[in-house]
């Protein structure tokens, strides 16, 4: 039953750090110089 | 202290001076490609897994490809740690590693902290130590200098934000770095004495006609990755203490040299990447003159002893047939320098590899290794994360520069601006946050009280030391704290997880915000990073920042027992 908390506690832990590079990025083009934009 | 002493040191320090530079040479062509001496096997791998070498990924694909890879392989270790029983190459029957544990430690293998709470040598099969244990090693400290390339790789150009390909990247510092550097090494060992067998375990007779049972292994093929990845994972329990890991003078010295040589060989791979040496030599300096100072305060700390033995009447004074000063939890074939400069070096570099017994330190000896952690492991620092760290570091000290002269601040031709500033600050914050945070629930929690063998200031330095261990990917021990809870091993294990991605996604943010910038050429108004004065800055921010954020807490741990001690107080 544990094994089962565990394994989906790890998956959830990955999937908070890939919305993290999202938000991140979000961060990012809020700081964005005029000069430097894409 | 000794001669002998001073001189390990000085003899140490000149080694990790002339492998910077070669060792360097090497990195640069390793990751720029131009080292093909494997490149048919290389290419097997890439067509095997479909990769394209060539793929210039967005910092975002370059942080999930990582994510990804994290996140599969440590499922996998847990798996195969829950169904080890069933498994091949478990000679002496060992059960499933128990839930708990399994998750701590894949969470730990897979961040290169290898904090064990368990002993190896009664708990894992073989197959678990070289599989899935192993397998880490190599590819924890593949993935940290892959991120610390695309971190060079950000300032050193100009490119939307593209950092390289993490795959490629991941097989080529495993091929050509990780794996020819350990069988070198490993063979060095096995010719000193370490064992490197698949024998059940001997049994002997003691002198006092007692049977005592004797480990066996693969030991030296696993010990040579743990040291040159900084890694730190034993296979015994008493670590590289054990004789059968650690046998001589030389394996001693070998193993500490591993530990520093790619950090070191980083700053030099660094400054040639971004085309200014200078600047990589500064780096290095900066983290030399912080290494010089925590060995220098252990090493005094350690030979000046314990005046409580003193007063008891136990002889502290060094001397031919008496190594004097604090030999508690130390081997005695490595003596007071040895275990001073191993407890030094391990926990610059995020190895966490022990030969003494930190726990069993001095208050001053052991509030080294504890800050050396605590200051973010950036001191050569753990294999890639010790040159971010360090170059993160660098940012801060240069937009505090601009700031006190009112210009916009410059690192290396690249205008460092708010969203740079914002990702640095999270890396910094989320490092203490997560240490302090943690550290403060278990001593107020009957869950994390449970767990002490010790009160007093001394209860809070072990709880403080096991937090910040497992936080900065270190996964070295204080001892005397029973981490084979649930509490401690959920707790531990998620600990490892946010010390090693929350701060590494920011970084990959703060590389690619980087690479999106032009390079401007340098003006009157930029502030020199190749100078005494920019490394003197940097040491101070350095320790400026780690001040702040940990002296009160140390303040209540070992400074405190420190002053309790001269007291007549021990705990």
């Amino acid at each position: 039953m544990l094994d089962v908390v565990y394994i989906l506690a790890t998956l959830a832990f990955f999937a908070l750090m890939l919305a993290y590079v999202r938000a991140c990025e979000k961060l990012g083009d809020e700081g964005t110089g005029e000069e430097d934009r894409p | 202290m000794t001669t002998s002493g001073w001189l390990q040191i000085i003899v140490f320090s000149l080694a990790v001076l002339a492998v910077t530079k070669p060792v360097g040479v090497y990195l640069v062509r390793v990751y720029d490609g131009s080292a093909r001496w494997l490149a048919p096997v290389e290419r097997v791998i890439y067509r095997l897994c479909g990769i394209d070498p060539a793929e210039d990924q967005h910092w975002t694909r370059y942080a999930a490809s990582l994510l990804v890879f994290s996140a599969v392989s440590m499922l996998v270790t847990y798996v195969a740690l829950r169904l080890q029983a069933h498994l091949p190459l478990n000679p002496f029957a060992r059960a499933a590693v128990p839930d708990r544990q399994a998750f701590e430690t894949a969470a730990s293998f897979t961040t290169n902290t290898n904090w064990q709470s368990y002993s190896g040598e009664t708990v894992m099969s073989y197959l678990s130590q070289m599989m899935q244990l192993a397998f880490h090693n190599f590819t924890s400290a593949a993935a940290g200098v892959a991120a610390a390339v695309a971190l060079a790789r950000g300032i050193a150009r100009r490119s939307g934000g593209r950092l390289g390909s993490f795959w490629a990247d991941l097989v080529r510092g495993t091929l050509y770095v990780f794996l020819p550097g350990s069988l070198v090494l490993a063979l060095l060992f096995v010719q000193q004495g370490v064992i490197q067998n698949f024998h059940p375990y001997a049994t002997a007779t003691t002198l006092e006609g007692a049977r005592q049972v004797l480990a066996m292994g693969p030991v030296a093929s696993q010990e040579a990755i743990k040291q040159l990845g900084t890694n730190g994972g034993g296979f015994f329990n008493a670590n590289a203490a054990h004789p059968f890991e650690n046998p001589t003078p030389w394996t001693n010295f070998l193993s500490m040299l591993a530990i520093f040589v790619i950090p070191a060989g980083l700053t030099y791979m660094f400054g040639r990447m971004v085309k200014n040496q200078k600047h990589g030599w500064a780096l290095w300096a900066a983290m030399f003159v912080l290494f010089l100072a925590g060995v220098t305060t252990a090493y005094w700390a350690e030979a000046r002893g314990n005046p409580i033995h003193a007063a008891r009447g136990v002889d502290i004074v060094a001397s031919a047939t008496n190594p004097g000063g604090n030999m508690e939890g130390k081997e005695v074939r490595f003596g007071i320098a040895g275990s001073a400069l191993y407890a030094t070096v391990t926990t610059d570099a995020s190895c966490g590899a022990v030969n003494s017994m930190h726990d069993s330190f001095t208050p001053l000896g052991g509030l080294v290794p504890l800050v050396n952690i605590q200051l973010g492991e950036l001191i050569f620092g753990g294999v890639g994360s010790g040159l971010y760290g360090m170059l993160v570091m660098a940012i801060l000290t240069v937009f505090i520069a601009g700031l006190m002269v009112g210009r916009t601040p410059e690192y290396l031709g690249k205008k460092i601006q708010s969203r740079e500033v914002r990702m640095a600050m999270l890396y910094v914050l989320i490092f203490p946050a997560v240490i302090l945070l943690f550290t403060a629930a278990s001593a107020v929690l009957p869950a994390g009280l449970k767990g002490l063998n010790n009160g007093g200031p001394h209860g809070l330095s072990e709880i403080l030391y096991a937090f910040s261990s497992v936080t900065g990917n270190n996964g070295s021990a204080f001892a005397g704290l029973t981490g084979t809870t649930y509490y401690y091993n959920t707790l531990l294990g998620l600990g490892t997880l946010l010390g090693r991605f929350a701060m590494m996604v920011p970084m990959l943010a703060l590389a690619g915000f980087l690479g999106e910038r032009r390079i401007v050429p340098a003006s009157a108004g930029t502030f020199p990073v190749t100078t005494p004065l920019f490394v003197v800055l940097l040491i101070g921010v350095i320790l400026i920042v780690g001040a702040l954020t940990f002296f009160p807490a140390l303040s209540l741990g070992p400074v405190v027992e420190h002053l309790l001690m001269h007291a007549g107080r021990v705990f």
